[in-house]
């Protein structure tokens, strides 16, 4: 192992033991803004993957953007055509920008967000999916306009950044609303018997259990998808990936 | 209900039909499903220099069908990580007699939606805490680290990231502590154990009354 990525992984492992004493997002964010910027990083996102009703400012976590970007990129709703989400929704694996593929001809959607970011001098990037448990999804992306992103670099990244989210997705999380939870493992069985066509008094007989409880569950559910009713539920958990039948 | 099975080599007899259902299994997905070439068998039956009288495994069972299973092993004789993949420990392997490594872990494809991970995982740190084992080992894919992170694990990197069999992978050691096991039997909804209960043998009960 050479000097040079010996110091990186040096920088990793300090930057995710200092982590561990920080009790506040801006100490975070100070943090995170010093170590990254060794590598070149200015900017930096860290955010869940939004719900088709979902605005982005609803999921972000924490964020050093440029004010012009983020304003732009909410009125514009680009977070639909930008392919670096669509990458994080596909993938559970680190990439760079650039590796996030569309049709230039074909989505002319997606050149457009990425050009717009290059104004803001947002023109490569590097970006961690992150897949949790109960449907969990979310993201860290990072960057600046001279990266040192090469393959010895790249771990580092990788490992900072999961940490990174960790910490905040730690801090900030409990405070969210039951809407935007992630269902429950019950949940999810009530809704897989309703997406087979089973009745809540059907579910009931299945599992053992009364019909109150299995109706109490898809509230629930229902509550947590803002969903009106039942189907409507199935459909979300569906499109959300939150079930698979 | 799936219950996670503790088989040692001293009730090993009493699981011999899970036992060979559970390494024709590891095949399955190590081999078949992963593609760890070098693991193939023709008898379709995985298993390695550790699978021997120190190996605990800790496997899933529902109705008496194998549909989890973890191995640990002793850290203080020759592991996995000490004998394979020393190199992405670069912060050095950590060996004790309370540190256990976890390897072969796996979730048979039908249950991986469920809450079965979670059960396994809640099992490991009951069995840790019961056993005074105080941090397991491994060495684990990276798209795992959101996942243990989000359950309470503790983690603690012994190495960067490296790519192993096309998966970025790392060297970790977790912490095994009470407020993980809450934290992943709510991320579960895992009210009970997980770990079965050793049952008592019905024949020490009953000695002290035919003593008496």
């Amino acid at each position: 192992m050479g000097g040079e990525s010996f110091s990186y992984a040096n920088e990793a492992f300090a930057f995710v033991e200092r982590l561990d004493h920080l009790t506040s997002p801006s100490a975070i964010l100070d943090a995170m803004e010093v170590s990254l910027s060794r590598f070149g990083f200015q900017n930096f996102i860290v955010a869940g993957l939004p719900g088709p009703r979902e605005r982005v400012d609803q999921v972000v976590l924490l964020k050093k953007w440029p004010p012009g970007w983020f304003d732009l990129y909410i009125s514009e709703d680009f977070v639909r055509d930008d392919p670096i989400i669509r990458r994080c929704r596909n993938s559970v694996q680190p990439f760079a920008w650039i590796e996030a593929p569309f049709d230039r001809e074909k989505e002319p959607r997606c050149l457009e967000v990425m050009n717009r970011a290059s104004d803001f001098g947002m023109t490569h990037g590097f970006c961690l999916p992150i897949h949790g448990i109960n449907g969990y999804e979310a993201c860290i992306s990072m960057s600046g306009t001279d990266l040192d992103l090469t393959a010895k670099t790249k771990p580092a990244l990788h490992l900072m950044s999961v940490y990174a989210f960790e910490r905040i997705r730690a801090q900030m999380s409990p405070e969210r609303q039951s809407a935007g939870k992630p269902l429950t493992a019950r949940e999810r069985e009530m809704l897989a018997w309703a997406a087979a066509g089973k009745s809540a008094a059907d579910t009931g007989d299945i599992l053992g259990i009364t019909e109150r409880t299995v109706t109490a569950h898809i509230v629930s559910a229902c509550h947590k998808l803002e969903a009106t009713n039942k189907t409507q539920a199935v459909a979300r958990a569906l499109q959300y990936r939150l079930l698979n039948i | 209900m799936t219950l996670v099975h503790v088989v040692t080599s001293r009730n090993r007899t009493q699981y011999k039909e899970q036992m060979s259902q559970y390494f024709r299994i590891r095949h399955e997905i190590f081999v078949e499903e992963r593609g760890w070439e070098q693991l193939r068998r023709a008898d379709g039956v995985e298993r390695d220099q550790y699978d021997n009288a120190q190996a605990i495994y800790l496997l899933a069972l529902d109705n008496g069908r194998v549909v989890g299973g973890q191995r640990l092993y002793p850290t203080l004789l020759p592991h996995m990580m000490s004998d394979v993949f020393a190199n992405l420990a670069t912060r050095g392997v950590p060996r004790s007699e309370s540190i256990f490594e976890c390897t072969r872990y796996f979730v048979v494809k039908e249950r991986r939606t469920g809450r079965t991970d979670c059960r396994l995982l809640a099992a490991m740190q009951e069995y840790c805490l019961s056993a005074g084992i105080t941090d397991i080992t491994a060495v684990v894919e990276m798209w795992w680290m959101p996942r243990w992170h989000q359950i309470g694990f503790k983690v603690r990197p012994l190495g960067l990231p490296a790519v192993i069999e096309n998966e970025p992978c790392m060297a970790a050691q977790i912490a095994i502590s009470r407020e993980s096991l809450e934290q992943v039997r709510r991320v579960g909804g895992l009210r009970g154990p997980s770990l079965l209960q050793e049952k008592r043998h019905p024949a020490n009960e009953r000695m002290p009354h035919v003593a008496a």
